[in-house]
C-alpha cells in the first residue's frame, strides 16, 4: 500500500483527540497498573520464599565445604604451593557464591590430576556434550 | 541462421528480465541506502547483528523485486495445457477452475526466497523467538530485588503514547500511530510484532528508524539525562542489592507469565516467551535448550528476521514523506521515554529520600542493555567510584516488560 494512501485517511479532530486521549489514558493505566501488580507480586514472594529458607537454616549452621576438589590437608596461606592467589580468589568467590557469603569454610585447594589424560577443563567439555537429554 | 536467432533471442530475454531494465531510480536510492547501512553496521559496528542482515535484505529486494514477491496462480485452459505436456507419462494435479463452460487449470507459480521467508515476521513467529532467546540470557535478579524498578519500566513507556498522539495529528491512521508509538519502547522484536500486527506496510521504515535509535542510545540518551537531572542527583550513590536465591528466580517467570497472560493475552506471546527463556535458564535442569535458545535459535531467527524486514524496505514505500515523519516520530518517542524515565526516578528519589539515582530511570526504555551502560557512563562522569550498572539493570529488563505490556496494550485497542 502507498504510505500517502495511508497519509490520507484523516480523522476529523474531535475524533483525533478523543482517540488520542482514550489510548494515552488507558495505556498509561494498564501499563501502570500491570507492573505495579507485578512489583507486589515479587515483594509478597520475596518475604515468603525468605521465610521459607530461613527456617531449615537454623538447623544447620555453617557447613564446612568438603568438595571433591577441596581436599588439601594444609592449610592455604600464600601461593607457594603453585596455586596463583588470583586462582584462590576465584575459588573462593565460587565458594562463597554458592554456599553465601561466610557460610562456608575452605580449608584447602589443592591441583587435581587429571583423569584419562585429559585436563579438568578438557573433562568438563567432554561431560557437557554427551551429557544425555 | 536459427541458431543465431535463438542466441539472439536469449541475450535480449535475459536482458529484459535484468535488473537494469526492472528496476527504478527509487530502488537505486534504496541501494544506495542500503551501502550506508552496511557500512554502519560494518565499520561503526552499530547493532550489527540485525543491521547487516538487514541492510542485506534491502540490498537484494531492490536489485530484485521478485525475490518478496508473492506466489501467483496462473489460469491455464485445459487444452493449451494439455496440447504442451505429455500427460502420457505425468499426471495433472492441479486444480479446475470453470469460467464461462471452459475450463481451466489453476498452475501455482511460487513466490520469492524471501517471500516465505517473511511469513515469520507476517504472522509474528519471529519476534516470540527472539524474545524467548532474550530470556534465556537476562538475569531479572536485579529487578527482583529492587522490585520498584518496574515503576520506571512503566514510566519510559509514555513515549510509547505521547508519539501515538503526535503521529495521529500528523494525518497517520491509529493503527500506523500505534505502530509508530512503540519505536518509543526501544525494543526492535517488539516494534516488529506490533507493526507486523498493525500496519505491515510500515514495518520497514519502523524497523529502520527502531534499530537505528537503539544504536544511537549512547548519543541520544545522555543530553536528555543531564538536562533533566543536577549534579547533585548524578552523584547518589545506591546501596548495594540484596542477594536474590535461585528459588525466587525459578518462581518470577512463572508468575509474571500467569499474570499478563491472564490480564493482557495480547501480550502472551512476547511475555510468554521471555519468561520461559528465563525459566530455562534459571531452573538449571535444561541446560541444552538454553544454551540453544540463547545461541543457535537466536542466531537463526535473527539471520531471517533481518533480512526479510530489509526485504520490506522497496523503494516505492520506503522513498515518502511518511518515512521522514516515521523518522522523526521516533526520535519524539525514544525522547519522551528516556524522558519519563527519569522524571519518574527523581520522584523516586524524592520519595526515598535520595537513596534512588534518577539516572537509572532512563534504562527503563529497554534497549538491554547499552541504556544501563549508558545509566552507568553518566553517574561515573560525575563520580568515577559510583557503579550504578546493577540497579539501571532493573530498570532495563523491567522496559522490556513494559514495552511487551504497553505492545499489548496496542494490539488490544486498536487491532
Amino acid at each position: 500500500m502507498d504510505i500517502n494512501c495511508i497519509l490520507a485517511a484523516a480523522l476529523p479532530f474531535e475524533e483525533k483527540v478523543s482517540l488520542s486521549m482514550t489510548t494515552l489514558l488507558t495505556g498509561f493505566v494498564v501499563v501502570f497498573s500491570v507492573l505495579l501488580l507485578l512489583i507486589v507480586m515479587i515483594i509478597l514472594l520475596g518475604k515468603i520464599v525468605t521465610a521459607a529458607q530461613k527456617k531449615p537454616k537454623k538447623k544447620s549452621e555453617t557447613p564446612t565445604v568438603t568438595a571433591p576438589t577441596v581436599t588439601q590437608n594444609t592449610p592455604v596461606t600464600s601461593a607457594s604451593d603453585g596455586i596463583p592467589e588470583e586462582i584462590i580468589a576465584v575459588i573462593a568467590a565460587a565458594v562463597d557464591s554458592t554456599f553465601g557469603a561466610g557460610k562456608a569454610r575452605i580449608t584447602g585447594i589443592k591441583k587435581s590430576r587429571a583423569a584419562g589424560g585429559r585436563s579438568a577443563w578438557g573433562q568438563a567439555g567432554v561431560m557437557n556434550n554427551t551429557r544425555p537429554f | 541462421m536459427d541458431i543465431i536467432n535463438g542466441f539472439l533471442e536469449g541475450v535480449s530475454g535475459l536482458l529484459q528480465n535484468s535488473g537494469f531494465v526492472a528496476i527504478d531510480w527509487q530502488n537505486y536510492v534504496m541501494i544506495g541506502i542500503s551501502f550506508i547501512l552496511l557500512y554502519l553496521a560494518i565499520k561503526k559496528e552499530y547493532e550489527p547483528l540485525i543491521l547487516l542482515p538487514l541492510a542485506f535484505g534491502m540490498l537484494l529486494v531492490n536489485l530484485c523485486p521478485g525475490i518478496m514477491g508473492a506466489p501467483k496462480t496462473e489460469f491455464v485452459p485445459e487444452l493449451e495445457y494439455l496440447s504442451s505436456h505429455d500427460i502420457g507419462t505425468q499426471s495433472v494435479q492441479y486444480a479446475i477452475t470453470e469460467i464461462g463452460g471452459e475450463r481451466y487449470y489453476n498452475v501455482p507459480e511460487y513466490g520469492g526466497l524471501l517471500y516465505y521467508l517473511y511469513q515469520g515476521v507476517k504472522m509474528g513467529i519471529y519476534p516470540p523467538l527472539i524474545f524467548l532467546g532474550i530470556g534465556a540470557m537476562t538475569d531479572f535478579g536485579p529487578l527482583i530485588a529492587n522490585p520498584k524498578s518496574f515503576i520506571l519500566g512503566a514510566a519510559a513507556q509514555i513515549g510509547i503514547f505521547i508519539t501515538f498522539i503526535g503521529a495521529i495529528f500528523l494525518g497517520f491512521t491509529a493503527k500506523e500511530a500505534g505502530a509508530i508509538g512503540i519505536i518509543g519502547g526501544a525494543d526492535g522484536p517488539t516494534a516488529i510484532f506490533v507493526t507486523s500486527k498493525l500496519a505491515p506496510d510500515l514495518l520497514g521504515p519502523i524497523a529502520v528508524a527502531a534499530y537505528s535509535y537503539m544504536a544511537l542510545v549512547p548519543i541520544i540518551q545522555p543530553p536528555i539525562m543531564k538536562l533533566l537531572t543536577t549534579k547533585k542527583e548524578r552523584s547518589i550513590k545506591m546501596e548495594q542489592l540484596r542477594p536474590v536465591s535461585k528459588l525466587e528466580k525459578i518462581i518470577f517467570p512463572i508468575v509474571v507469565t500467569v499474570l499478563v497472560a491472564l490480564l493482557l493475552p495480547d501480550a502472551a506471546p512476547l511475555v510468554g516467551m521471555l519468561m520461559l527463556g528465563n525459566l530455562m535458564k534459571e531452573s538449571g535442569v535444561v541446560d541444552r535448550i538454553a544454551k540453544t535458545a540463547q545461541n543457535e535459535l537466536m542466531n537463526i531467527v535473527t539471520i531471517f528476521l533481518g533480512t526479510t524486514v530489509g526485504a520490506t524496505a522497496k523503494g516505492t514505500v520506503f522513498l515518502q514523506l511518511g518515512t521522514i515523519k516515521i523518522i522523526v516520530l521516533g526520535l519524539i518517542a525514544f525522547g519522551f521515554g528516556t524522558a519519563f524515565g527519569i522524571l519518574f526516578g527523581k520522584l523516586m528519589s524524592v520519595l526515598d529520600h535520595g537513596k534512588t539515582n534518577p539516572l537509572i530511570g532512563s534504562a527503563g526504555v529497554s534497549a538491554v542493555p547499552m541504556a544501563a551502560r549508558v545509566s552507568q557512563k553518566v553517574g561515573q562522569m560525575e563520580n568515577p567510584t559510583n557503579y550504578l550498572l546493577m540497579h539501571a539493570m532493573g530498570p532495563n529488563v523491567a522496559g522490556v516488560i513494559g514495552s511487551a505490556v504497553a505492545a499489548g496494550v496496542l494490539i488490544s485497542l486498536l487491532g
